[in-house]
């Protein structure tokens, strides 16, 4: 089972990625620089879409490239606002 | 036994103390809105939510002692069985919960958040049935009390043995309200000076968890 503190750490990581990559990256990238499995980072990525953290966008080659939402942008702002919440409210 | 005089600065105090802690609570839960919804952490669910049990908690703790003091403060009669189970069933659920909560988002990695959730609503419907059957709100704090110690216990052992001064906080969140539950209703004088200091503890820790929430959460 994945533990929740880790799990945050790990969605403010792949977001990092994206952010870094100019805001667009394609998939099998951004899974080799999220330093997980392919299945958890299906799940994740999973994950992703469904907080509307990250959208896909497929140019006109047909080739998926994914990218932050405004969402995704304002969590990697408070992040680290939230995890000292967390840590001093020991949640 | 004849009621003694109610000292109007008892209601004066209990009003005030009312309406502030009530705004500290929904303070603390909008404040920890955004982060919430941006990180869906069952943790801040569990804490944002205790306090929100609480507020009502506290409204409706007021509305209760309206009933019993009406008579007595401001000669205005309110059918006490008619009101006393509209206020009190809602207040025994949710402040049961509150008290759940509290807990819960400090042992929710351990346990199974469903299982937990069902437990924790089963025991505030039953505690509903405490006034119920009692009339009585003086018995529901000392069984909250009996639950709070249960749920201290299993943070304790939870945490190895760990009780830190964010946990001690939590607690005194809901001894100071179970000792405010208690004391409702007991118009004496000599309660005058508790209640007051009893208050100004209460606010101060409301007061505290803002303030700390306040560095972290803009």
């Amino acid at each position: 089972m994945i533990k929740k503190r880790d799990r945050l750490e790990v969605i403010f990581d792949i977001l990092k990625v994206i952010s870094e990559n100019y805001n667009s990256i394609k998939p099998t990238p951004l899974l080799r620089q999220s330093n997980l499995s392919s299945s958890s980072f299906a799940e994740y990525y999973k994950d992703l879409l469904a907080k509307d953290l990250v959208k896909e966008l497929v140019d006109k080659h047909g080739r998926k490239y994914i990218t932050l939402t405004d969402k995704g942008f304002h969590y990697l702002e408070k992040y680290r606002q939230i995890l000292g919440f967390i840590n001093e409210f020991e949640l | 036994m004849p009621m003694p005089p109610m000292e109007p600065m008892m209601i004066v105090s209990e009003i005030l103390f009312t309406i502030l802690s009530v705004i500290f609570c929904f303070l603390i839960y909008r404040k920890t809105k955004e982060s919430y919804e941006l990180t869906k952490y069952a943790g801040i669910k569990y804490f944002r939510e205790s306090f929100l049990f609480f507020g009502l908690s506290y409204v409706l703790r007021f509305l209760l002692g309206l009933t019993f003091i009406s008579s007595i403060a401001f000669d205005v009669f309110l059918p006490r069985g008619h009101f006393f189970l509209l206020f009190a069933l809602p207040l025994s659920y949710f402040s049961t919960m509150g008290i759940f909560y509290l807990l819960f988002g400090t042992i929710w990695k351990r346990f199974d958040g469903k299982k937990m959730i069902i437990i924790g609503h089963t025991i505030a419907v039953l505690m509903c049935l405490v006034p119920v059957f009692t009339r009585s709100h003086a018995l529901l704090s000392i069984l909250q009390f009996a639950l709070l110690i249960a749920a201290v216990v299993l943070s304790y052992t939870t945490h190895q043995g760990k009780l830190s001064k964010m946990k001690l906080l939590y607690v005194l969140v809901a001894v100071l309200w179970l000792i405010n539950l208690f004391l409702l209703g007991k118009p004496h004088p000599m309660f005058l000076e508790a209640q007051l200091v009893l208050e100004v503890i209460s606010l101060g820790v409301f007061y505290t968890i803002y303030y700390k929430l306040a560095k972290w959460v803009a």
